[in-house]
């Protein structure tokens, strides 16, 4: 016995053995990320991760969303249109890509030859379809001729699929893309971390104030969390869960930064499956849940309570949360009025790997129950998901973010996942789609907010809030992520001295 | 001999032929698509629907099956779906990772459970036994990932001795390296090391009660030559057996510590590939996995010989 104890005094000795971490040089950040990008090709993957590294910080396009949502030109100077059909974008002198060649109106070309050529599979190919044709005047000007008049095509200039790469480096876009970023990608360790370096090069005069950004894939939450508070990570950017904010919000080491984001939560209803059928049914599904109380269960009180698709970053944003409003009474007598005065059941499919739907599941059929609407939650994982509920509508109820900007859109695709086919709608869409005129679009886009609050589609929950937490002294990162919740620019990012 | 090694040999193949068939259906039976995993929510269908083309998921199972196998056998594993990596290539990268972890695992397991294990015997039914057992009891009732955490926070969080994950890469140094893996080789190696305790301890329990045993301390033989020479070659066989097994199962345990601890191994690649359906990577790390494991178990049958000198395989 007393052999064992020493043994235990001997192993104990040692432990401090192990060195304590270094400081991290305040030219360099340590960012924790959740999920490794499923490569790093824009061109290839609209996922998000992706996005996170690699838009803004590797690679940029002609167009940028700016920090409070403004569209600004970037790669190109100034641009101009006379008839909102041919757009002329005159390019900004002197923008290097990180391989040292200059960025001329053929790389322009040749990117979005490549990105309409069905061969390339794009994910987004059809954002390109409305072009005719791209002119090159010369190397510094460029003409896109469209088919029609489209009021997204700045914003489509300005998404993470339009990024301007030299033709050369096109075959290495998956691993090691180059771009005219602030960073070029300097390592990827797969399955560990990414780093990115320094573009010496870059075409903003004194960005980018870090010297080199690290991120490193943690994807368990608890163990983000530790290594925040070990010092071993800088900042975690959508590691931790709302659970984890208040007690870093009391902690004088960290700064905690609480934006918003383009992420609409929603509880998709299938408009094809019945009692979904039913408008009067949704409506009373929307009326049985008390949002504010699903912000304040689900999230600890973190995200905006939400009415419609459009987010407030949106710059047509309407606030239509109050609209309708939590009111059992009403949902029971809508309820009975379709002919199902007693409720009925249906299951709720979510998928852990976003636990907040998990959460959220929870507290919305507690809610749902006492209005007579029986939920069944079933988890399944997100390859799971992905087929059988977003791709083949196989579901009743599920509950997902939907982090992309202006994806209104899909309430206008009836074979999309939510199976709403509302012609009416689908027509107001199609005219914002071709009205450039703001003050025209502005009223379209109400009318467009107002019909799905009538139609229910689905239930607009909350934003997820951005839930940033650094040490102290980081500067520069963005409050809110008007470009896409995944776009994290890191340029202006720096430790105060 | 060598017939016996041939019949081993045989049965490796067929084990795994049989893995492989068995894994490349069931990725592919299971619901999810790699090409919407790829692709995401946030892109089409249509989109999806060319990517699956593009990646040859259209065709029927038994070509996809019959193409991969003949590759297989030629060396070459298929190129990762979501790395565009070699399979092979990415394997190798993830060993330096996994290896020492499972040995460090096994190492401290093997180290800690077996001299414990005939310390709790030798003094069975007295105090020493009763902590021994109840620090087995409490390393059985301890998930690997808890303990994990628990480790991060007592020697990261609050002490600050090491890192709280991540691998420093043996590029730096042996010691940055070996001490990235030292608390995860401790959360993953004391489950097993539980076990084995109880396994050890039973067995030279056993054979304690031998009649060789009795008549060795009746001659006066010292009590550690009684216990090393004549008790714990003879309870070594089991000992060996679950220590074999546990070879497997700490390979396995690698796949939830390697998330816990941030590390870049093989079972955070496995466990990433089953998520994103990266079929050619879960095919190439089971075969892979279950090489090793069937491997372990031959060496293991071979020692038993070499342990006990009855044993004869012809």
């Amino acid at each position: 016995m007393r052999h064992l104890a020493k043994l235990l005094l001997v192993a104990l000795a040692l432990l401090p053995l192990a060195l304590p971490t270094t400081a991290p040089a305040q030219q360099n950040l340590v960012v924790q990320a959740a999920t490794e990008p499923p490569g790093l090709d824009l061109t290839a993957t609209p996922a998000s991760a992706t996005a996170g590294v690699v838009f803004y910080n590797v690679q940029e396009a002609l167009v940028k969303v700016d920090r409070h949502g403004k569209l600004v030109p970037w790669l190109a100077e100034k641009w101009h249109t006379s008839d909102n059909k041919n757009y002329t974008f005159f390019l900004k002198k002197g923008v290097r890509f990180q391989n040292g060649r200059e960025m001329k109106a053929a790389d322009v070309k040749f990117v979005f030859d490549r990105a309409m050529n069905p061969e390339t599979k794009h994910p987004a190919v059809k954002q390109y379809e409305v072009i005719a044709d791209i002119i090159v005047k010369d190397d510094y000007t460029i003409t896109f001729a469209l088919k029609t008049t489209n009021a997204n095509f700045l914003l489509t200039m300005a998404r993470q699929g339009s990024v301007i790469y030299p033709r050369e480096a096109v075959d290495t876009l998956k691993s090691e893309p180059i771009g005219t970023g602030p960073y070029k990608v300097a390592e990827w360790v797969r399955g560990d971390r990414i780093v990115l370096a320094k573009n010496s090069d870059y075409h903003v005069k004194g960005l980018p104030k870090l010297d080199r950004v690290t991120y490193r894939f943690i994807p368990d939450p608890n163990a983000a969390l530790a290594a925040l508070k070990a010092g071993d990570v800088d900042a975690t950017m959508f590691g931790l869960g709302p659970e984890h904010i208040p007690d870093l919000q009391k902690d004088p080491r960290f700064q905690v930064i609480v934006g918003e984001t383009t992420n609409d939560v929603i509880m998709a209803m299938n408009n094809s499956k019945k009692p979904f059928t039913d408008v009067r049914v949704r409506r009373a599904v929307t009326y049985g849940i008390n949002k504010p109380e699903v912000v304040k269960g689900a999230m600890f009180g973190f995200g905006r309570v939400l009415g419609t698709n459009v987010d407030p970053l949106n710059p047509y944003f309407v606030d239509m949360s109050g609209a309708m409003p939590y009111d059992p009474a009403k949902a029971k007598k809508l309820l009975a009025e379709a002919g199902y005065p007693n409720g009925f059941e249906a299951v709720l499919k979510v998928a852990p790997q976003y636990y907040y739907t998990v959460r959220t599941g929870e507290v919305l059929a507690d809610q749902l129950q006492k209005v007579g609407v029986k939920i069944k939650i079933e988890q399944i994982e997100w390859g799971q998901w992905l087929s059988r509920v977003w791709k083949d509508a196989d579901y009743d109820l599920t509950i997902i973010g939907h982090a992309e900007a202006w994806d209104v859109a899909n309430y206008a695709n009836p074979k999309y996942y939510f199976r709403y086919d509302s012609p009416e709608f689908q027509k107001i869409f199609q005219e914002s789609e071709v009205t450039v005129d703001d003050k025209a679009r502005r009223e379209l886009y109400v009318k467009i907010q107002k019909k799905l609050v009538e139609d229910a589609p689905v239930v607009w929950l909350y934003i997820h809030p951005r839930l940033v937490v650094t040490k102290k002294g980081l500067q520069g990162l963005w409050k809110d992520l008007p470009a896409g919740a995944g776009v994290n620019d890191l340029s202006e990012v720096a430790w105060v001295k | 001999m060598r017939r016996y090694i041939a019949r081993r040999v045989a049965a490796f193949v067929a084990t795994l032929f049989f893995v492989s068939a068995l894994v490349f259906v069931v990725v592919r039976v299971l619901p999810g698509d790699p090409a919407l995993v790829i692709i995401g929510p946030e892109g089409s269908p249509e989109a999806a629907a060319r990517l699956r083309e593009a990646l040859g998921l259209n065709r029927p199972i038994l070509v996809q099956y019959t193409e991969w196998l003949t590759r297989a056998i030629r060396g070459d594993l298929g190129v990762s779906l979501q790395y565009d990596v070699p399979v092979g290539r990415l394997i190798v990268s993830r060993l330096p990772v996994t290896l020492p972890l499972t040995l460090m695992a096994a190492a401290l397991m093997a180290s800690t459970a077996i001299p414990l294990g005939l310390y709790a015997a030798r003094r069975h039914r007295r105090a020493g036994d009763y902590v021994a057992m109840v620090v087995s009891q409490i390393g059985i009732a301890i998930p690997g990932f808890w303990a994990g955490l628990l480790l991060i926070l007592l020697f990261s969080v609050h002490l600050g001795w090491v890192q709280s994950g991540g691998f420093a890469g043996w590029s730096s140094g042996v010691w940055p390296g070996v001490r990235s893996l030292l608390l995860p080789a401790i959360a993953l190696g004391f489950f097993q090391m539980a076990v084995l305790v109880r396994a050890t301890r039973s067995s030279v329990l056993d054979v304690l009660r031998e009649d060789y045993v009795r008549t060795a301390r009746a001659k006066g033989v010292s009590e550690l030559s009684v216990l090393a020479k004549h008790t714990l070659r003879n309870a070594l066989i089991p000992i060996v057996t679950v220590a074999g097994l546990q070879l497997g199962q700490l390979m396995a345990g690698a796949i939830i510590l390697e998330s816990v601890f941030a590390l870049p191994g093989l079972g955070r690649l496995a466990l990433g590939a089953i998520t994103a359906r990266d079929l050619p990577v879960v095919q190439g790390v089971t075969l892979f996995v279950a090489s090793t494991i069937v491997l372990i178990n031959f060496a293991v049958d071979l020692l038993y010989a070499v342990l006990d000198p009855r044993i004869r395989y012809e």
